[in-house]
C-alpha cells in the first residue's frame, strides 16, 4: 500500500518572525545573519532574492547585491518559540510527525483518506497555521519523503501542491537535478559535466553507470530522481553528540585567547550534559586556519562530565593539534559517545567540594541563563548557549555569530 | 639419560607452572618449561621475564639434566595420554626429548638450558611466613577492585602494607576500594610493595586453601613466595601507590544497616533498568525506608523497589554505579551490612555487620553525580 506523506516548510521562516515583530520589515528586502564582514545570510526574503541573494552567501557580498536591505542579527530563542507553537499545532492534527529542522516538517497521513481526506487535512492545518501564528507555510504531498519536499519547493511561496499516485515521475521530469535534496553544488556540477541536466536524464540513465560513478551516492541518487525512497519518518531525533564552535571576526594567532575560547567552550558543553543527566567518552577539537585548512582530533577518554577534566583534554588536544604557525579562523569543540547518568566521582581526582561547586553552578546556570555564572578566562566569550540540546528537537541554525 | 615419571602427576604440575607462559612471547624460549633434574628431583620452571613459577616432583631418573621443553607440545601429549608412566629420553647435546608410552614414541627439539632466562634467587633481605589460605583469601577479597588502566600502573595491583604485627591488603581502580587488615599475619617488619596482577592470579589458582605455610620473601624489585613444592617470584609494580588512607572520609555520621542478601537482589533487579554504559542507580533513603531507583533516559525504562532498613541520619539521595555495588555487595560474607554515608557527593562506605576472627574489611565506593543533589 502506497503511503501518503506530506512536507510542510515555513517560507523565509526567520524573516516571517521578525516581520511579525516588527511590521516595517514587510515588503522590503530584508537580510538575516551575521552582521560582520565575516557573516553568512541564514535567511533573506523573497524581495531580496530577485537581487540574486541567496541564504548561505557570504554578507559582504549580500550587502553588495543589494545595498538597500536591512540587514538584522536575529535571535535564535524567539525562532524557537514560533517553531514550538507551530510544531504544537501540527502535533494535535496528524499521527506522525518528524520535526526535521526548525521550520521543516515530515508527516505521515497514510491511510487517513478513508476518514478525513489527507489533502484536506493538509490545507487546512496550513491555513489554521497561519491563522494562528501568522507565519506563512508551504507544503506538498506524495508518496515519499524526497518527492514531497520537491513538491513543496515548487509549490512555494505560500502555496501548496499536490503529486498524485503515479505522477511523481513525470513531476520530476522537467525539474534541474539540483532540485533533489541530496545534490549540491559539487554533484550538480559533476553532473552537468557528464550531460545531466534534468532529473528526466537521470531516470533514464542506467543504475550501474551512476554506481560507478559516484559510489553508494549514486544508487541513492537514482532511486531518488525515480520517485524511490522508502525512508520513514523519524520522530525522534537523538543526540549522538553536542558540539559548538565559533567563527573569529578576525583571524588570530593569540594563543590565551584561543585557549579561553575553548576552556569557555567546554564549560558551556559540560554544563548542557550535566543538565541533561549525559555523560560523554569522546572529545574532539577542530581547527579552521585562514587559509580554509580544516584540522580535528579526537580522543577516547572515561566517561565523564566534569569540567575539569574535560578541559585538561580539551587544552591538550588544543595544544597537540595547533602546530602551524598560522592564523585561526574557527575553533570548535565537540562531545561525542554519550551516555545517560551521572558522572563518575573519581577517588583521587576529583574533589568532593569541586562537585558541589559544579551543582551549585548548574543550579545557579539554570536559573538565570548559561552566562549566569562562568571560569573568569570564559568571561568575555558570549553567546554559547543554547537552551537544551536533549529536547529531542532539532538544532536551531543559528544566524552566524562572530567572536 | 633417561627419567621415568607418570603422566597425570606430570601434568598436575605443568598446568600450575603453564600460568606464567605466554602465548606470543618476546623471546622464543620463554614458551617453553625448563626442566632440571637432580637428585631424582625433577623441577619445572616457566617464566615470562616478569612472573616465574616452579614446582617439583620426585623421578626416577640415573642422572642429573638440564633442558628446555616446548611446553604446548609437551602438555597437548600428556592430556592426550591416559595415566601411564611415561619414559623421557633426553639428548642433551642434539637438544632432542623422546617421550615413550605403551602406544609408541614422540620425539621433539627442545633448547638449550643454559638460554632459559635466569630467575632471580630470593635474598634474604626480608621474609616472614603467614598462612596459605590467609594470602589466597586476601587477594580474592581485594583483587576484583583493582584497576586495568595501564596509565595508572599502579592501580592494576593490589598494595601490600606490612607493620610489626599486620598486614593491609589495598585495591582500588579510583571508583572504589577495598582493604582488608589481617591481625593474623605478624610480618615483624614495616615495609610495603604493590604485587601485579598476572602474580595475584597465579597465587590465587595455586595457593592451597589450608593453613600450610607460605614464606614471603621480598626485596625493592621481586617478591618471592614459597608454599609446598612451588615457589612463584614477581617483579613488583615500580610505582608509587597513591594515598588512600587521606581519600577515606572518617566522618560519616549517617549509618545504615540492612540485610546483605536482599540488598543485592534488589541492585541486581534495578540495574537491569538502568543505563547499560553507566549503570547508575539512585538510592533514596528516607527514616527507615530505602528507595532503589534506575532509569534510561534514552530507552525510557524505569524501575523502582522498597527496602526496609534501618537508619540513623539524615534523608539523602546517592547515585552509585549498579555494577560496581554489586560486586562489592558479592565480595562480603557476612548477612548483614552496614553502609556509612555523609553526603551525595562523598564516599559510601561499606562495613561487614561485624568483622569475622583476624579480618578487618573496608569497602568504599564512589558515588555518582546526580542532578537534584544539593
Amino acid at each position: 500500500m502506497s503511503k501518503t506523506i506530506v512536507h510542510m516548510d515555513l517560507d523565509t521562516f526567520y524573516v516571517s518572525v521578525e516581520r511579525l515583530i516588527d511590521s516595517r520589515l514587510v515588503g522590503v528586502p530584508v537580510l538575516l545573519g551575521g552582521v560582520g564582514d565575516r557573516g553568512v545570510v541564514a535567511s533573506c526574503s523573497y524581495e531580496a532574492r530577485t537581487f540574486g541573494v541567496h541564504s548561505g552567501m557570504s554578507m559582504k557580498m549580500a550587502r553588495q547585491l543589494c545595498p538597500q536591505g536591512v540587514v538584522i542579527k536575529g535571535n535564535a530563542g524567539t525562532y524557537s518559540k514560533y517553531s514550538k507553537t507551530v510544531t504544537e499545532i501540527i502535533k494535535e492534527a496528524v499521527p506522525v510527525l518528524e520535526k526535521s529542522s526548525i521550520d521543516e516538517f515530515y508527516m505521515d497521513l497514510s491511510g487517513m483518506d478513508k476518514f478525513f481526506g489527507c489533502y484536506k487535512l493538509a490545507s487546512e492545518l496550513r491555513q489554521r497555521i497561519t491563522k494562528e501564528t501568522g507565519l506563512p507555510i508551504s507544503f506538498g504531498m506524495s508518496i515519499n519523503k524526497t518527492v514531497s519536499k520537491v513538491a513543496t519547493g515548487e509549490a512555494k511561496p505560500d502555496n501548496q501542491m499536490k503529486i498524485d499516485f503515479g505522477d511523481e515521475k513525470p513531476f520530476l521530469a522537467p525539474l534541474s537535478v539540483k532540485k533533489i535534496p541530496m545534490i549540491g553544488k559539487k554533484t550538480a556540477f559533476m553532473l552537468n559535466r557528464m550531460g545531466v541536466q534534468k532529473i528526466h536524464t537521470l531516470q533514464e540513465m542506467p543504475l550501474e553507470l551512476l554506481e560507478k560513478a559516484f559510489g553508494k551516492n549514486g544508487k541513492m541518487m537514482w532511486q531518488k530522481a525515480n520517485a524511490i525512497d522508502y525512508s520513514p519518518l523519524i520522530p525522534y531525533h537523538e543526540k549522538k553528540s553536542i558540539s559548538t564552535e565559533r567563527t573569529f571576526m578576525k583571524d588570530t594567532i593569540d594563543v590565551v585567547k584561543l585557549k579561553n575560547m575553548v576552556i569557555a567552550m567546554v564549560e558551556q558543553l559540560a554544563f548542557e550534559l550535566r543538565n541533561g543527566e549525559r555523560v560523554c567518552s569522546n572529545i574532539s577539537i577542530k581547527l579552521r586556519y585562514s587559509d580554509f585548512q580544516t584540522v580535528s582530533k579526537q580522543k577516547r577518554i572515561p566517561y565523564t562530565a566534569a569540567d575539569h577534566t574535560l578541559i585538561q583534554y580539551a587544552s591538550e588536544l588544543f595544544d597537540s593539534l595547533y602546530s602551524r604557525r598560522v592564523r585561526i579562523r574557527l575553533v570548535g569543540v565537540r562531545l561525542g559517545d554519550l551516555a545517560g547518568g551521572g558522572h563518575q566521582i573519581d577517588l583521587f581526582n576529583d574533589d568532593d567540594r569541586v562537585i558541589s561547586l559544579y551543582q551549585a553552578m548548574d543550579k545557579m546556570k539554570q536559573r538565570y541563563g548559561a552566562n549566569a555564572v562562568r571560569r573568569s578566562v570564559a568571561m568575555e566569550v558570549t553567546g554559547l548557549g543554547r537552551g537544551n540540546p536533549f529536547s529531542g528537537e532539532p538544532n536551531v541554525v543559528p544566524a552566524h555569530r562572530n567572536a | 639419560m633417561k627419567f621415568i615419571v607418570n603422566t597425570n602427576q606430570l601434568l598436575n604440575k605443568l598446568q600450575g607452572v603453564s600460568g606464567t607462559i605466554v602465548s606470543k612471547p618476546v623471546i622464543p624460549i620463554l614458551d617453553h618449561f625448563l626442566f632440571d633434574i637432580k637428585d631424582g628431583k625433577l623441577t619445572i620452571t616457566g617464566t615470562d621475564l616478569e612472573t616465574s613459577m616452579s614446582t617439583s616432583l620426585d623421578v626416577q631418573s640415573d642422572e642429573d639434566v638440564r633442558i628446555a621443553i616446548p611446553s604446548k607440545m609437551c602438555l597437548d601429549t600428556l592430556k592426550a595420554l591416559p595415566n601411564q608412566p611415561v619414559t623421557f629420553t633426553v639428548q642433551v647435546d642434539k637438544n632432542t626429548i623422546e617421550l615413550k608410552s605403551e602406544f609408541g614414541r614422540y620425539k621433539l627439539i627442545g633448547q638449550n638450558a643454559d638460554d632459559f632466562p635466569k630467575i632471580p634467587e630470593p635474598t634474604a633481605e626480608n621474609s616472614f611466613n603467614m598462612s596459605s589460605g590467609v594470602l589466597s583469601s586476601s587477594i580474592a577479597q581485594t583483587m576484583f577492585a583493582s584497576g586495568n588502566d595501564e596509565l595508572r600502573l599502579s592501580l592494576t595491583g593490589v598494595y601490600v602494607q606490612l607493620f610489626q604485627d599486620n598486614a593491609v591488603f589495598v585495591a582500588t581502580d579510583a571508583n572504589r576500594l577495598v582493604k582488608v587488615e589481617r591481625s593474623d599475619v605478624k610480618p615483624g617488619v614495616e615495609s610495603n610493595f604493590i604485587l601485579p596482577k598476572k602474580a595475584l592470579n597465579l597465587l590465587k589458582s595455586n595457593l592451597p586453601q589450608d593453613d600450610t605455610e607460605c614464606k614471603v620473601d621480598f626485596n625493592d624489585s621481586n617478591a618471592f613466595f614459597t608454599f609446598g613444592d612451588v615457589s612463584l617470584i614477581c617483579r613488583l609494580i615500580d610505582e608509587r601507590y597513591p594515598d588512600y588512607k587521606a581519600v577515606i572520609p572518617t566522618e560519616n555520621p549517617n549509618k545504615l544497616s540492612l540485610n546483605r542478601q536482599d540488598f543485592l537482589n534488589s541492585v541486581k533487579r534495578i540495574s537491569i533498568f538502568g543505563n547499560k554504559t553507566t549503570n547508575q542507580i539512585n538510592i533514596k533513603i528516607t527514616g527507615s525506608e530505602l528507595t532503589i531507583s534506575a532509569e534510561d533516559i534514552d530507552l525510557s525504562n524505569e524501575a523502582v523497589e522498597r527496602l526496609g532498613c534501618d537508619y540513623a541520619g539524615e534523608d539523602m539521595e546517592i547515585g552509585f554505579n549498579s555494577k560496581l555495588l554489586i560486586e562489592m555487595l558479592q565480595n562480603i560474607s557476612t548477612p548483614d551490612i552496614v553502609i556509612e554515608l555523609s553526603t551525595p557527593n562523598r564516599a559510601g562506605i561499606i562495613l561487614p555487620s561485624k568483622n569475622i576472627d583476624d579480618e578487618q574489611l573496608l569497602m568504599l565506593i564512589m558515588p555518582m553525580m546526580i542532578a537534584s543533589a544539593s
